[in-house]
């Protein structure tokens, strides 16, 4: 099986949010960086499949600067084959851009299989997946929270409002998964070492023109201050009677 | 000058009520822009609740049927709306960021070869350009963004576009489309627990976390989220996901699922920040945590301090009282 | 009350195991094994690298660096007021800019606090910081990490070191801590078992309260003047609205009269300002609480200006070595092993710095590692070439010098302060001798009450507001990982329940409860009662820009 497993660095879901100067983007000093961890669900689901294939090749693509070599040694320590950066000066907000850069570099690869985590954590864009499959024209199942595969198809199941969709769909095909899909395991340390040694291609890539632009970033507003009601259940009544009267949600 | 379309949802021949807020939103967008507002929802057949659309602000609502529609079909339904966003020249075509909606959005836009504003949670115009504001790093911040492009595609973050009735027209109108569904298929949909609503839509949700002491005790919430006549779910934290009491997709948080009910109650939840990450944007949040210093009560609107144990049940009889009442 | 006689005893069974010991999953060789990415480790490391590049006698060195941190400098919080002297000898080709400091330190004041007012003190000779910088460690940490990995360094995060590896009295390596344990000690899905690292040598340099180094000295009954002893620091970061232009020392208030310590205040931007306090673990009052003597500490006149209206962006707590001098091990070498840096005990209390000793104590070591591999020979002896390196530095020199300042205080801040001035006046001659301590678990303690404490949520936070700025985000099934004594009385749960900064432990009706994932490392417990061991490589404190 040839899997290829798109994944973006992403700055870390605890980072505080600092605006940078421009007024339009995040403040990227002292943030750490980590690789988008529904794309850790992805790395993981392709390296499973290929073990239990037994043969194959898991290939890791990200698009953005010079540092995403460091996300893709991540997916590479914990045991993908080889690596391709598709180097950009910076990311685009318009994952239409993105979907563009990739489905370039996926269109001739001979892929089985193109996985996906389902959104970045940082843009939350939840886009990038099936827009590059559309363009490459392959069936696309977006959030697939369980996932069988046979010869030439396969079922998945995403989650859906009070329930689970069964999916069934035809191989090659493009996945985005979904945090439960499996436990991505830790980089061994033997898989670090060896990472060093796996073949990391970096192509110079140029973003197309978006067509969406960003005006300003600004925190969100701030919550009015909260106040304590009461202690214990003697408080429920006055509760009740602010979420009617003052909040207006019941 | 130019007309919004409005892409509605159906699940077994019913209107969702997803739907009405994108037709709220679309009606707001086609109000700046001058122009109207069509609907279009897919389907098997006839769809029941299609007037409401009409209340909401639709122009005209086109039911477009398949005997491949059924059931969501990704390829069909992105087909579909793709041919008639390109035949009505329409300015912007909306959708709802459900479930679906993620699904489908992205596929029409790039079959348009446009962008797609996703997740938004405020729209406008400015000189004629679609502005919209989406939430990002799970609603740390907040970008604004100029949609260059037409038409603008746009997704509508639930339960933020609270429904307003608008009548228009809404004249209604079917057309059968050919073709079929596509190569991917949905077999069905496998309901979870009977009535229960998923976190990410519903309009009240009532979490709990490790201050519940065991998973059994989740019952305590669930009876309390019934009391809310099945307009609520039951959440909880990382933390007890992560410790299996419940599963990955009530988790309210960052690497879970970001949520914006009218209402939000914590229960034992302490109120670790990628749990605040995922809930801040609710309307309303009410924390119960006997500890008058956890974080929780720094974000919640209101709090009550002492023995969930105690006062929750009690909440529910209060709440079960005003229901039926 | 006594704390050492609720403290349970080091588990040597299972920090010391015989190589080849079953339990290990992968194993790895390496010629050197670094225990600990803090300045020491990083720094030996840099060192040993360039050394063999530049020397191609001993081949191509396979070195390898431990961390349990999930990234780098994410454990590490110090001051930090640092020298650059050693920054400069390891990077002589780099400019001050390009060395990871912020600003030079160019106005400094001293205070003695009463809880009102603040009077300034001329500044005490040990503690002028003419000609250093202002610096965090993380970034620093992050930066030598990012030469080191340059240099072909295998630089392992999110691998805690367990055990150590005996081959009869010789070190032989590590072995990891296992990742992926139920609260039960039961394997999840997620299990990853420990890995074994053999070395040819071992260099600890774990920091402050270093477990494997504790081990090693025990298990070779290796012996020092006086035990070492610790302090705990608090520390915070604000962005603050108003700048601030100078570095700040006080002493006095709100620390008792009975207790060793002080506090510090750098800018380490215009607007982003770090505060501290300082305070030796043996004090006398079990009810006293450091984290609650820094909450009480910002009210003060002469920070509450600076920090009112700002936000606190950072939490994090370390004890510090103290003993100095005298508390030195008789030798920090042995057998296919040496120690570094803070688990040595190379810390100055007067000019409250030890990073730059940290440094050298690592470049010291890798010289000496560097020619006993090229000798063929990695034995005691050949080793013990790294201890008469770091006697004839100025790293023994300074703290000789030092050598009974701290130890002065035991008796109380008071009569310590005039022993201290006659010792900076007589250069360390007065008083002629050592001054005895005991371990800091030996000095009694006695309940006193405190005024009570309620944060008010801007300029002050309850612990559990500070573990959630310290960025823990452990893992909350973890099993425990805290040795606790069989029978811990009401009062001395108390006692660890002042003791421990992040709230781990808490009196429930005369009982000690355990909070295990609170734990951030600062390793205060582990001086005074329950022992800290390694839990699952990333957990605890997340620092960024301690």
């Amino acid at each position: 099986m040839k899997i290829a497993v798109c994944i973006k660095r992403v700055a870390d879901s605890e980072t505080r949010v600092k605006i940078a100067a421009d007024g339009k983007s995040l403040d990227e000093a002292g943030v750490k960086f980590i690789i988008n961890p529904y794309d850790e669900f992805a790395v993981e689901e392709a390296l499973r499949r290929k073990e239990q294939a037994g043969t194959g090749e898991v290939v890791v693509i990200a698009c953005g600067s010079g540092t995403s070599q460091e996300t893709i040694r991540t997916a590479l320590a914990m045991g993908a084959d080889r690596g391709v950066l598709l180097e950009t000066a910076t990311m685009s907000a318009d994952g239409l851009v993105v979907a563009r850069m990739l489905a370039a570099e996926l269109k001739d690869g001979g892929y089985d299989l193109i996985l996906f985590g389902k959104m970045a954590i940082d843009d939350y864009n939840h886009q990038v997946g099936p827009m590059t499959a559309e363009l490459l024209g392959l069936p696309c199942v977006t959030c697939v929270a369980h996932l069988e595969l046979a010869a030439g198809n396969g079922t998945a199941e995403r989650e859906v409002e009070g329930g689970m969709e069964e999916v069934e769909f035809p191989l090659p095909a493009v996945l985005t998964v979904d945090k439960g899909l499996n436990e991505p395991r830790y980089p061994a340390l033997k898989g670090i070492m060896a990472a060093k040694k796996k073949p990391l291609e970096v192509k110079p890539a140029t973003l197309g023109a978006p067509g969406l632009e960003v005006l300003a970033m600004t925190p969100p507003p701030e919550r009015k201050e909260g106040r304590i009601v009461g202690e214990g259940a003697a408080a429920i009544p006055a509760l009740l009677k602010l979420l009617r009267e003052e909040a207006k949600v019941l | 000058m130019s007309d919004v379309l409005a892409v509605l949802e159906q699940r077994d021949g019913v209107l969702r009520k997803v739907s009405h807020e994108v037709v709220t939103g679309s009606r707001r967008l086609a109000d700046a822009l001058g122009g109207e507002v069509h609907a279009l929802v897919c389907a098997g057949g006839a769809v029941s609740g299609t007037e409401a659309a009409g209340r909401h602000g639709a122009d005209k609502i086109i039911t477009a049927t398949n005997a491949g529609f059924a059931q969501y079909a990704p390829e069909g339904y992105a087909r579909t709306i793709v041919e008639r966003a390109q035949a009505g020249g329409y300015g912007a075509v909306v959708c709802a960021a459900s479930a679906q909606g993620k699904d489908l959005a992205p596929r029409v836009a790039a079959r348009l070869g446009c962008p797609l504003a996703a997740d938004i949670t405020d729209l406008g115009v400015d000189g004629g350009a679609v502005i919209v504001t989406r939430p990002v790093y799970a609603g740390k911040a907040l970008l604004k963004v100029k949609v260059v492009a037409k038409p603008a595609v746009l997704s509508l973050r639930p339960n933020v576009f609270t429904p307003v009735e608008r009548p228009k027209a809404g004249a209604a109108e079917t057309s059968a489309v050919s073709g079929d569904g596509g190569r991917v298929v949905v077999k069905g949909i496998k309901a979870a627990a009977a009535g229960a609503l998923d976190v990410a839509e519903a309009p009240i949700v009532v979490s709990g976390g490790r201050g519940l002491k065991e998973p059994a005790n989740f019952k305590l919430l669930e009876e309390l989220a019934q009391a809310f006549g099945g307009r609520a779910a039951v959440g909880a934290s990382r933390a007890v996901v992560d410790a299996g009491w419940r599963p990955h997709g009530d988790q309210v948080g960052q690497t879970g699922k970001t949520v914006s009910p009218s209402l939000y109650i914590a229960v034992g939840i302490s109120g670790a920040i990628q749990h605040l990450a995922g809930m801040r944007t609710a309307k309303v949040i009410v924390a119960i945590n006997k500890d008058k210093d956890a974080p929780i009560f720094k974000i919640a609107d209101y709090g009550v301090v002492g023995d969930l144990f105690e006062i929750v049940p009690q909440l529910t009889s209060e709440i079960r009282r005003l229901t039926s009442a | 009350m006594i704390p050492s006689q609720y403290q349970p005893t080091l588990p040597l069974d299972q920090l010391i195991l015989q190589k080849g010991a079953a339990g290990a999953g992968d194993s790895m060789e390496l010629d050197v094994l670094f225990v600990g990415a803090g300045p020491a480790g990083l720094a030996g490391a840099i060192e040993l690298a360039r050394l063999a590049k530049a020397d191609p006698a001993v081949g191509e060195l396979n070195i390898g660096v431990l961390e349990k941190a999930e990234a780098l400098g994410e454990h590490s919080l110090s001051g930090a007021a640092v020298n650059p002297i050693a920054l400069r000898e390891l990077f002589p080709d780099l400019s001050e800019q390009e060395l990871p400091l912020r600003g030079r330190v160019e106005r400094e004041a001293v205070y003695l606090l009463t809880s009102g007012s603040s009077v300034r003190l001329p500044t005490p000779p040990t503690m002028k910081n003419h000609g250093n910088y202002i610096a965090s460690i993380c970034e620093i940490v992050r930066w030598l990490g990012g030469k080191a990995e340059a240099l072909g360094i295998n630089v392992f995060t999110g691998f805690p070191a367990a055990a150590l590896l005996k081959d009869g009295d010789r070190v032989a390596g590590v072995r990891t801590a296992a990742t992926g344990l139920g609260r039960d000690g039961q394997p999840l899905a997620s299990y990853a078992a420990p890995n074994d690292l053999t070395a040819r040598v071992t260099a600890l340099s774990e920091g402050t309260r270093g477990l494997l180094s504790q081990a090693w000295l025990q298990w070779q009954g290796v012996p020092s003047e006086n035990p070492q002893i610790f302090a705990l620091g608090v520390k915070e970061i604000w962005e603050t609205k108003r700048p601030l232009d100078r570095v700040i020392h006080t002493m006095g208030w709100p620390l008792p009269s009975d207790a060793f310590g002080g506090t510090f205040c750098y800018p380490l931007a215009p607007n982003l300002v770090a505060i501290g306090i300082v305070v030796g673990l043996d004090y006398q009052n079990a009810a006293l609480d450091i984290h609650v003597l820094l909450q009480r500490l910002k009210g003060h006149p002469l920070f509450r200006p600076h920090l009112e209206g700002g936000e606190m962006v950072e939490w994090g707590a370390k004890t510090i070595p103290e003993g100095g001098y005298y508390a030195l091990p008789a030798r920090r070498s042995g057998d296919g092993v040496v120690l570094l840096g803070d688990a040595a005990g190379f810390v100055d209390v007067p000019s409250l710095k030890g990073i730059h000793y940290a440094m050298h104590s690592g470049i010291y070591a890798a010289r000496t590692i560097f020619n006993a591999l090229k000798a063929g020979d990695t034995g005691a002896a050949a080793l013990s070439h790294y201890d008469r390196l770091v006697n004839d530095s100025y790293i023994v020199r300074d703290l000789y010098r030092t050598r009974n300042m701290r130890l002065a205080f035991k008796d109380g801040f008071t009569a310590g302060g005039f022993k201290a001035g006659l010792m900076t006046l007589s250069g360390g001659r007065f008083p002629r001798g050592r001054i005895a301590m005991h371990a800091d678990a030996d000095a009694a303690r006695r309940e006193e009450a405190v005024a009570s404490f309620t944060p008010d949520g801007k300029l002050t936070f309850s612990k559990v507001d500070g573990v959630f700025k310290s960025g823990n985000t452990t893992r909350d099934t973890i099993p425990t990982h805290l040795v606790v004594g069989a029978e811990v009385p009401a009062e001395v749960a108390r006692f660890y329940s002042h003791v421990c900064p992040a709230g781990v432990y808490e009196e429930v009706d005369g009982r000690l409860r355990v909070n295990a994932p609170n734990c951030i490392d600062c390793k205060a417990t582990d001086v005074l009662g329950p022992r800290w061991t390694p839990r699952e490589g990333g957990s605890g404190p997340k620092y960024k820009q301690m």
